[in-house]
């Protein structure tokens, strides 16, 4: 059975100081071992660690910085715009305002400019009328003069000197027009 | 009658120091032990080197883990014991720690099962390359004086100093390398004698007792075993090295 294997093999054991003691050969080896692990350690892999490690920082400081320019820059811009839109306002607020004062002052002159051809008008339609009246009430005076001397040649019955008794004629009317003021 | 069957199914030992005689298989004196040195040997540089070979800006989850367990090893062990002069002893402490980690994880590891580190070779070698490390750090440091400081405390009356300079003689340069050699040593082929234990009556049950409990329970152990054995090897590489940055940092102010 193999517990009294075991346990055999347990009292048969022979002295045990060969567990306790380096075995030469293995010490050898082991020192070379060692010698090898450290060499290749500190000859590839610490390294490369540390020149990951230090890629890494590298470049999360230089993403940092890119990102911090692109902000600036996008800051720049925005400001640009910024600017160039106020100015816009601006300037529309100017036009706006130049163009509402125009308008104004061209009303303005237009009201004016209508103004005096109304009392333009006016003036001449008055002149016009008065004159026409002066020239009808010229004709009218004639007409009646004529009237009057055809009238008064059918009474007396013979022909007046026309240009001879015109002027007596037109002093009556005068006299009549003078009455009828008073 | 039954041991040829067994012995067709398990190597039996005719003795249980079976379990650590390991004769010549090649010239040189290279055994099966020696040729688990190189093993561990070249998985340590591998482990360490390959997933940081090609410096990557977001590095491989492997090469996460070796950054993590370098800073430990870096910062954790070295500089939180020694200070600020740590860097001058990472050469000797990370080699270590993780030749030493695969070492004792050999324990558990598959077609392996064997603990480097329970022969005697490499935790002697070790303890003898930090004894002279911290001696000669002594010495570099203060001179003769290291060794006046290290033998009589401050604080001790004279009459006393005839009792307290050889032990402590005794315990900074005898006891202090032989115990971090052995600490290892016992604490690795303990864990395989039992694992040895444990696997072998396994084996036995279920080739003489095809019983499901009657080889479950061996069973079940060795499995608990196994688990405890991976916190043993890494626990034991993390006390060797952080007790070789103590004692470092001691020879540094050997004055306190």
């Amino acid at each position: 059975m193999a517990p009294d294997l075991l346990i055999l093999a347990a009292e048969e054991e022979k002295s045990g100081l060969f567990l306790i003691l380096p075995d030469v050969s293995e010490l050898i080896w082991g020192a070379v071992s060692f010698v090898v692990i450290v060499f290749l350690v500190w000859k590839f892999a610490m390294p490369a660690l540390d020149r990951a490690l230090g890629d890494r920082q590298a470049a999360v400081v230089s993403q940092l910085e890119e990102a911090e320019d692109a902000k600036g820059a996008a800051e720049r811009l925005r400001d640009d715009y910024q600017r160039r839109l106020d100015e816009g306002v601006q300037r529309a607020d100017q036009i706006m305002e130049s163009a509402r004062s125009d308008a104004e002052s061209l009303r303005q002159e237009i009201i004016d400019r209508a103004e005096a051809e109304a009392v333009q008008i006016t003036e001449r339609a008055r002149a016009e009328a008065e004159s026409e009246r002066a020239r009808v009430l010229e004709e009218a005076r004639q007409e009646i003069t004529s009237l009057s001397l055809d009238i008064a040649e059918k009474v007396v019955g013979t022909r007046i000197d026309a240009s001879g008794h015109q002027e007596l004629v037109e002093r009556y009317i005068r006299e009549l027009e003078r009455e009828t003021a008073e | 009658m039954t041991v040829p069957v067994l012995a067709q199914v398990v190597e039996v030992p005719s003795n249980v120091n079976h379990l650590f005689d390991w004769p010549a298989v090649l010239p040189f004196g290279i055994n099966r032990v020696v040729l688990l040195m190189f093993l561990a040997t070249l998985a340590t540089f591998l482990f360490l080197y390959l997933p940081v070979r090609t410096p990557r800006v977001v590095p491989s989850k492997m090469g996460v883990v070796v950054e993590t367990l370098v800073n430990f090893v870096r910062n954790g062990i070295a500089r939180d014991t020694i200070g600020p002069e740590s860097a001058k002893y990472e050469w000797l402490l990370i080699p270590m720690f993780f030749w030493l980690l695969f070492l004792n994880l050999f324990e558990i590891t598959p077609l392996i099962h064997f603990p480097v580190t329970s022969r005697m070779a490499i935790p002697a070698l070790l303890a003898g390359l930090v004894w002279v490390t911290f001696v000669f750090v002594g010495l570099k440091k203060h001179g003769l004086s290291y060794i006046k400081h290290s033998l009589i405390p401050p604080g001790v009356p004279k009459a006393l100093l005839v009792l307290v300079i050889p032990i402590e003689l005794l315990s900074t340069f005898l006891i202090r390398p032989i115990s971090l050699a052995v600490r290892l040593f016992a604490n690795m082929i303990a864990g395989h004698i039992m694992l040895a234990v444990f696997f072998l009556t396994t084996a036995s049950y279920f080739v003489f007792e095809p019983k499901v409990v009657a080889f479950a329970i061996p069973l079940a152990f060795a499995i608990v075993i196994t688990a405890f054995e991976i916190f043993v090897a890494v626990l034991q590489a993390f006390i060797f090295t952080l007790l070789t940055a103590v004692y470092i940092e001691s020879s540094i102010n050997v004055e306190h």
